[in-house]
């Protein structure tokens, strides 16, 4: 991120805990002599507070698609709601677009909702009253835009989504994915810059999922908005994400790009995630190259990019011994690989 | 026999229900010995009874006398409504209301329910009973939007402030343990006479449901559907008008259902109070007169009334297409074509003169009356048979009801020692065979069928109260019960209370027995589920009031006649709850009974039942709610107690014994529900549900 571009969402030692008196008890936590986010946590948990979220700090850039991913009860729909002010967030500081939006007032955050956010549930929280045109057209109606403009832009995400032609039908006479779908439709209606996804793709049968993630792409391809997308599924992570935060009992243990995730993980929490996933075809070559010109060149060039995946760029030199050069995007050399790094890298890590 | 439980072992080694019936056991041993020394232990004596009556009387009246002018000025305001919704149903001819109904029928169930609205309105047009019918349903027309609108803004205020949440359960739960009757006393001073004292109490009656389903309606909204509407950038109020409450249309319809019926049923009930030419005041008179065979007409069109309209309103809660609306014109100008011919061509019949059912009411009288004669040798010997070796004695004690004119003999004190020890030497063997608990209360039981329950000693029910109380939830709970019955034995109305407890806990123990049987064998045999439910349906539509006709019809006036009108109305939830609980057993559960090779015998002794404890319980709690209900309104055929105090203030329209004897009723009602609910509780959590 370059310094002079401001983050689509800023987070800030974040904290939400749940319990009557919650707010002082954790001030009083935290300004203990030598107190440290996890003696404070700790004391909570103690005193019989909930510490669902401990500290959260991160960014998400503009246009970025940014995955929080934990096990259930790790605090990621929390922590998206936190951002969302769906609740309150007890400590810290959340700015979208540089406004500091903790404890902002309620007409400020409804004005916010109005024009800038999105947010797609996961059990899509369709109202059960409504026609898909008229849950799609909901947000707009609440802001008060007239009837014909709303009726035309609910149209044009309903087509987004690819639900031409059941715009009269009510939510329970949708599938689960066509549901999903108005849910997206919905949180994309008032054509918000940041848009929230809270597990959407959870509820959907392997199939449906795979086909709703892959719309999905194509979607935020054309939209490039600013994505908070929360998931338990490591493989959808690493699909989706340009950057993924791991979340564990309240607390972000990493984050980082797909590839830092698969390839350095920083503790056994995270490498056990990894562990099950193909790292082949997540890892790039450009993680295992070397730039520094410290191995001479072989004789062979099967022409590996940086962008390939391990799983390709194996494939792409099975025979050979000898390092290799690597190309970027331009077809400079850029750096070169040993065939057998790939290889090693590839192994699952010795816990 | 006190020493039972500490020969087996030491006391505090004891479970905790061992132990507060081995307490109980003592208390009640101490009374019984000491009672020729200190009778005080076994009749609270007059002396040192409060006036609180009086004081209540005092208070209120003076409390209701600073508010009459306003009620007055509501009551007169109300007649207005009133009297607008009495032109209109009366004044529009009988064609277009039974086609009104039809139509509306027909839109929101179909034929079937097109058809029930027909049948069930020519049958009240032929009863010659239209008019008056037309009259109550004027009264519920008026009360049930006024119930809708102040308990759904109650409902909402309470969604909206938690605090004012906590506080309107609190009330709600209480309104749901006072007897109907109870409200009627202050009522009838504050409004004076007349319908719309009917139309007033039967709004505050039918309030609470509603006010109770928009609650729970909004509070079961999905929370994501709520977010949903928040992140949509709607202000609070449209997230509420436009979102939450059209989600919870369909738990608010059910509301608007209990709500009709409640009034419905409040109507007719406030006939007693000085009817005015409506259905309920027509069954009262005709009761009176001992027509019964008019007082069961008119009590059939009630319940086809009650019918109808719960059939109707309950199909709103249900989300589905409705029907051709074409079909609703079509069937509306047939009758008004109808009407229209027949006013032209002056033949309309007014439905005064409709009478085609008197020779039918006549016929049932006569058979009735033949009935009777040639039955009654047989029918007094059930009554006689129930009321001698079953009711007295659970009343007045062994002791007091075995008499030589009755059972032959007369009771000794031999005769005690000798049951004392047999109780006490079973209970020895149940304790000896690791059952402490079943043993002690074996030997209370029985201690309290030889005293007889309205003679109780009062230092034993309160111990024996508390005790069952801490078990069952607590310490809270048992000091919250014996307060609550302290003020009751201060108040002087102990002994009423002990009668009402009486009649009930009988009522109650016969529904728990056959109830439970006839739900284990609708659990069993879906058949036989078949043929009870639309009973049991019928029996939870009809008015509390209707079912007072046929026990009096064939038993006449008395205790018996009570003790039946309310284990007709409190067996239905023992039945349902019973069936529910026992069929509602997971199935894996039941695949895993049968892979470990248990029969079907075994299977539900071993797995349903013991699953089904916790819905059985509450089948229980429903069961005693129901029957303190109706223990009110069988006061007028001839009960003692408490609902007889509540139903006697109403004559002399005395608030202080009123309200004190309607407190009273709730106070026991309410220790109850606690009690069961808190052993259902403590069963639920032991299952993990």
């Amino acid at each position: 991120m370059t310094s002079d571009e401001t983050p689509a969402i800023a987070c800030r030692n974040l904290w939400q805990v749940f319990g009557e008196g919650a707010k002082t008890a954790l001030g009083e936590a935290l300004a203990r002599p030598e107190a440290t986010p996890e003696t404070a946590a700790q004391a909570l948990h103690e005193a019989g507070f909930m510490p669902a979220v401990q500290n959260a700090s991160f960014d998400v850039r503009q246009g970025e698609l940014f995955v929080i991913m934990g096990l259930s009860g790790s605090g990621k729909s929390t922590l998206v709601r936190c951002i969302s002010q769906l609740l309150p967030g007890t400590d810290g500081e959340i700015r979208i677009d540089g406004e500091n939006v903790m404890g902002a007032s309620k007409k400020r955050l409804t004005d916010l909702r109005r024009n800038r956010l999105g947010m797609v549930f996961q059990h899509f929280g369709l109202f059960p009253h409504m026609t898909v045109a008229e849950n799609v057209a909901y947000p707009l109606k609440a802001k008060g835009t007239g009837k014909a403009e709303r009726t035309a832009r609910a149209q044009d995400v309903i087509s987004l989504v690819g639900l031409d032609g059941r715009e009269g039908s009510f939510p329970r006479e949708l599938s689960g994915g066509q549901r999903q779908r108005v849910g997206i439709a919905r949180s994309l209606a008032v054509n918000p810059d940041i848009w929230f996804l809270d597990e959407p793709f959870s509820a959907l049968d392997p199939l449906i999922r795979r086909q709703l993630q892959d719309e999905f792409l194509r979607i935020q391809a054309t939209l490039k908005k600013s994505i908070v997308f929360i998931t338990h599924d490591i493989a959808e992570a690493l699909k989706l994400a340009d950057r993924i935060a791991i979340m564990r009992d309240g607390k972000i243990v990493q984050i980082g790009t797909p590839t830092e995730i698969v390839l350095h993980p920083v503790d056994d929490y995270v490498r056990e995630f990894s562990k099950d996933v193909a790292k082949g075809q997540h890892a790039r070559v450009a993680s295992v190259m070397q730039t520094d010109g410290s191995t001479g060149l072989g004789p062979d060039d099967p022409g590996l990019t940086t962008s390939m995946t391990l799983d390709l760029a194996l494939a792409h030199c099975m025979k050979l011994y000898e390092p290799v050069p690597v190309r970027d995007a331009t077809g400079a050399i850029v750096g070169t690989v040993q065939p057998s790094d790939l290889v090693a890298a590839l192994q699952v890590e010795e816990s | 026999m006190s020493a039972a439980g500490a020969a087996i072992a030491p006391l505090w080694r004891l479970s905790m229900g061992a132990r507060a019936a081995f307490l109980t056991l003592i208390v009640g041993a101490l009374c019984l010995m000491l009672e020729p020394v200190a009778p005080w232990l076994i009749k609270w004596p007059t002396g040192w009874v409060l006036p609180a009556t009086d004081w209540v009387g005092a208070g209120l009246s003076w409390f209701l006398d600073a508010i009459k002018p306003f009620a007055r000025a509501c009551s007169a305001m109300l007649s207005y409504p009133m009297d607008w919704a009495n032109m209109a149903l009366n004044g529009t001819p009988w064609p277009m209301v039974i086609g009104l109904v039809t139509a509306t029928g027909w839109y929101l169930g179909g034929l079937s329910m097109a058809a029930l609205g027909f049948l069930g309105l020519s049958f009240v047009l032929v009863s010659g009973y239209w008019f008056q019918s037309m009259n109550t349903l004027a009264l519920v027309a008026v009360s049930v939007p006024l119930a809708i609108i102040f308990g759904g803004i109650l409902g909402i205020l309470a969604n909206e402030i938690p605090r004012v949440k906590s506080a309107l359960q609190t009330l709600l739960d209480v309104m749901q343990t006072v007897p109907t009757f109870a409200y009627l006393t202050p009522i009838l001073i504050l409004f004076g006479f007349g319908p719309v004292v009917g139309l007033i109490a039967s709004a505050i009656y039918a309030a609470p449901p509603m006010a109770r389903n928009v609650m729970l309606g909004l509070e079961r909204v999905e929370p994501e559907i709520k977010e949903a509407a928040i992140m949509s950038g709607g202000t609070r109020l449209q997230q509420l008008f436009q979102v939450e409450i059209p989600s919870a249309s369909s738990q608010i319809m059910v509301g608007v259902n209990q709500c009709l019926m409640a009034a419905l049923s409040m109507v007719i009930i406030a006939a007693v109070i000085g009817g005015f030419n409506d259905i309920g005041w027509e069954v009262l008179l005709t009761m009176r007169k001992a027509q019964f065979g008019q007082a069961l007409l008119a009590g059939m069109v009630i319940v086809v009334f009650a019918i109808v309209i719960d059939r109707m309103s309950g199909s709103l809660a249900i989300e589905r297409q409705r029907h051709d609306i074409r079909i609703v014109w079509a069937v509306l100008g047939i009758a008004g074509l109808f009407t229209a011919l027949a006013l032209l061509s002056n033949s309309l019949p007014n439905p005064d003169d409709l009478t085609l059912m008197n020779p039918v009411a006549q016929a049932v009288d006569q058979s009735l009356t033949d009935f009777t004669k040639t039955n009654g040798a047989w029918l007094d010997s059930v009554k006689n048979t129930a009321m001698f070796y079953g009711l007295l004695p659970l009343r007045i004690g062994l002791d007091n009801a075995v008499l030589p004119f009755t059972w032959g003999f007369s009771w000794t004190m031999a005769m005690s020692a000798g049951l004392f020890a047999c109780a006490g030497l079973a209970g020895l063997l149940l304790a000896w065979r690791g059952r402490v608990t079943a043993g002690l209360m074996l030997v209370i039981l029985m201690g309290m069928l030889e005293t007889g329950i309205a003679e109780l000693p009062w230092p034993f029910v309160l111990f024996g109260v508390a005790a069952l109380g801490w078990v069952a939830s607590g310490r809270r709970l048992a000091l919250i019960s014996v307060l609550l019955l302290g003020t009751i034995l201060l108040a002087g109305l102990w002994e009423r209370s002990l009668l009402s407890l009486y009649l009930s806990g009988a009522a109650v123990f016969a529904c728990a027995i056959v109830g439970g049987v006839i739900g284990l064998v609708c659990a069993v045999s879906p058949l036989a589920w078949k043929a009870v439910r639309p009973v049991c349906d019928m029996l939870q539509t009809i008015p509390l009031f209707v079912f007072l006709i046929p026990v009096l019809m064939v038993f006449q006036i008395g205790e018996f006649s009570a003790f039946l009108a309310i284990c007709a109305y409190a067996i239905v939830p023992m039945i349902r709850y019973t069936r529910h609980g026992l069929v509602e057993t997971p199935g894996d559960m039941l695949e895993a009974a049968v892979s470990s090779g248990a029969t079907g015998w075994q299977i539900l002794r071993d797995i349903r039942f013991p699953y089904a404890v916790p819905s059985i319980l509450l089948g229980l709690n429903q069961t005693i709610l129901y029957a303190f209900a109706m223990l009110v309104i069988a006061a007028l055929i001839g009960t003692t107690g408490l609902g007889q105090s509540i139903y006697l203030a109403l004559g002399k329209a005395d608030v202080g014994l009123g309200i004190s004897a309607g407190a009273a009723m709730a106070i026991l009602a309410m220790i109850s529900d606690r009690m069961v609910q808190g052993f259902a509780e403590e069963r639920r959590r032991a299952l993990g549900l």
